[in-house]
């Protein structure tokens, strides 16, 4: 329950930083996928299951606000949650390069899809600009936030951990 | 994870579930967007006030750093000030010193100009007694400059001394406000001879002296007290000060006037010494 709680908290916390401070000091326009690092770091750590509901709730969210309808962001995140919990099982607690690969992939993937969804169908086809305008940019900043943001997310989870045991 | 930790559902059946729900959510939006406004509307009823604070938070870390950059800036503009306002301050002094040199140095023109039958040459005062109201001082030149002993001494306006000692590369100045100073003077313009002594005592109120006026010679306050012929030591018409007070002496013979001296001793920079002696005009 308290691991569901503070789960809980996370999702909305990560939310409206995402929504609200980085957006708002305007790092060129590029807003870190706060969310993505959050389903990833739990996928990674926790496995296919807490992965994929952290992504569903996560992408509720920027459903709710950010789309008119209910459901691209939440399948999106939630597949990949499920499939980063694939990687459960080469989990390690001191490791920082396989989260950083996995965030690289996955903001790749994100982004391409949220391309092929909502640009490529209207027509937009210069992949290219949108590639170093958008996505580049966008993928090295979530992956250097990532060094410093998933050694927070293992510490929170070592705290769980600890609580669920005693 | 144990959301529910008695019906430990598999991650493909959750998958296949939660899919299936963002389907119908999707399915939902499309064709009856209503119940999805519902969703929406409880959750922003949850999430706006958190962002609305976080927005405001973010709002005011932004301002407290535009202030402190803000500071920075000032801080560094006011070093740059400073130092500037240090530059301009020891130009002011230096033009001061320059400004206090021309205005001395043409009272010395003007003074120059009122007395053209002399020869004259600038000094400057390089010591002074160390008492606050001092009667002599030491000019910056002797014989070697053709002075000597008896020179008359100008400043400000008129008579400021007389040489009493003459060295190869400085002389000694005494005042006329020396108590051993003794001048014969006139007071203008009724040519009532007196003399025109320093008194240390009268000083202090900023008074000369001149006794041994005749009492019937028609001196009134504001005349002006000039050195007279018959002196052997002080050229002729030099001014020494203006009648402030007349007082008759007890003898019923003679008046003595108190005499404003026209030099300000207290602030003497450079002279004028005359370099002819008496006995060469006529």
């Amino acid at each position: 329950m308290i691991r569901a709680i503070s789960l809980a908290i996370l999702i909305v916390i990560n939310f409206v930083l995402q929504s609200t401070i980085f957006g708002f000091h305007d790092l060129g326009s590029i807003t870190p996928n706060l969310l993505l690092i959050l389903t990833m770091s739990f996928g990674l750590m926790r496995g296919r299951r807490e992965g994929m509901l952290i992504g569903f709730f996560s992408g509720l969210l920027v459903d709710c606000f950010f789309t008119s309808v209910l459901g691209p962001y939440m399948f999106l995140y939630m597949i990949i949650g499920y499939v980063n919990g694939f990687f459960h099982k080469n989990y390690m607690v001191e490791d920082v390069l396989l989260p950083l690969i996995v965030i690289i992939i996955d903001d790749f993937f994100f982004n391409v899809i949220v391309y092929l969804i909502s640009f490529l169908l209207k027509n937009r086809l210069e992949f290219g600009t949108f590639f170093t305008n958008v996505i580049l940019p966008e993928m090295l900043c979530t992956a250097l936030l990532t060094i410093i943001v998933y050694k927070i997310y293992v510490f929170i989870n070592k705290l769980l951990k600890r609580k669920e045991e005693s | 994870m144990r959301f529910d930790s008695k019906k430990d559902i598999s991650p493909k059946y959750l998958l296949l579930v939660l899919t299936i729900i963002c389907v119908v959510l999707l399915v939902m939006s499309y064709f009856a967007s209503d119940s999805v406004l519902m969703i929406k509307k409880y959750t922003s009823k949850f999430i706006i006030p958190i962002q609305n604070s976080v927005n405001s938070i973010g709002l005011w870390t932004d301002d407290k750093l535009e202030n402190l950059q803000e500071i920075e800036k000032l801080t560094a503009e006011n070093e740059a000030l400073k130092r500037e306002l240090e530059e301009a301050k020891s130009t002011i002094t230096i033009y001061q010193g320059k400004l206090d040199e021309l205005t001395t140095l043409r009272l010395l023109y003007s003074l120059d100009e009122n007395y053209p039958e002399f020869h004259k040459t600038v000094a400057h005062v390089f010591a002074k007694d160390s008492t606050s109201w001092f009667s002599t001082f030491y000019i910056d030149k002797g014989t070697k400059d053709g002075l000597f002993t008896g020179a008359n001494v100008m400043g400000g306006e008129g008579l400021c001394g007389i040489i009493i000692e003459c060295q190869d590369e400085y002389s000694k100045v005494r005042a006329v406000i020396d108590d051993n100073s003794k001048i014969s003077a006139k007071i203008m313009p009724s040519n009532a001879l007196c003399s025109v002594e320093g008194s240390l005592s009268q000083y202090q109120n900023g008074y000369l002296v001149a006794t041994d006026i005749d009492k019937d010679a028609a001196v009134s306050v504001g005349d002006k007290v000039v050195t007279s012929h018959i002196s052997e030591r002080y050229h002729q018409g030099i001014t020494i000060g203006y009648v402030s007070d007349i007082a008759l002496d007890s003898n019923n013979l003679t008046m003595t006037a108190y005499i404003t001296p026209t030099v300000d001793f207290s602030n003497i920079d450079a002279v004028l010494v005359i370099t002819d002696t008496k006995k060469t005009i006529k």
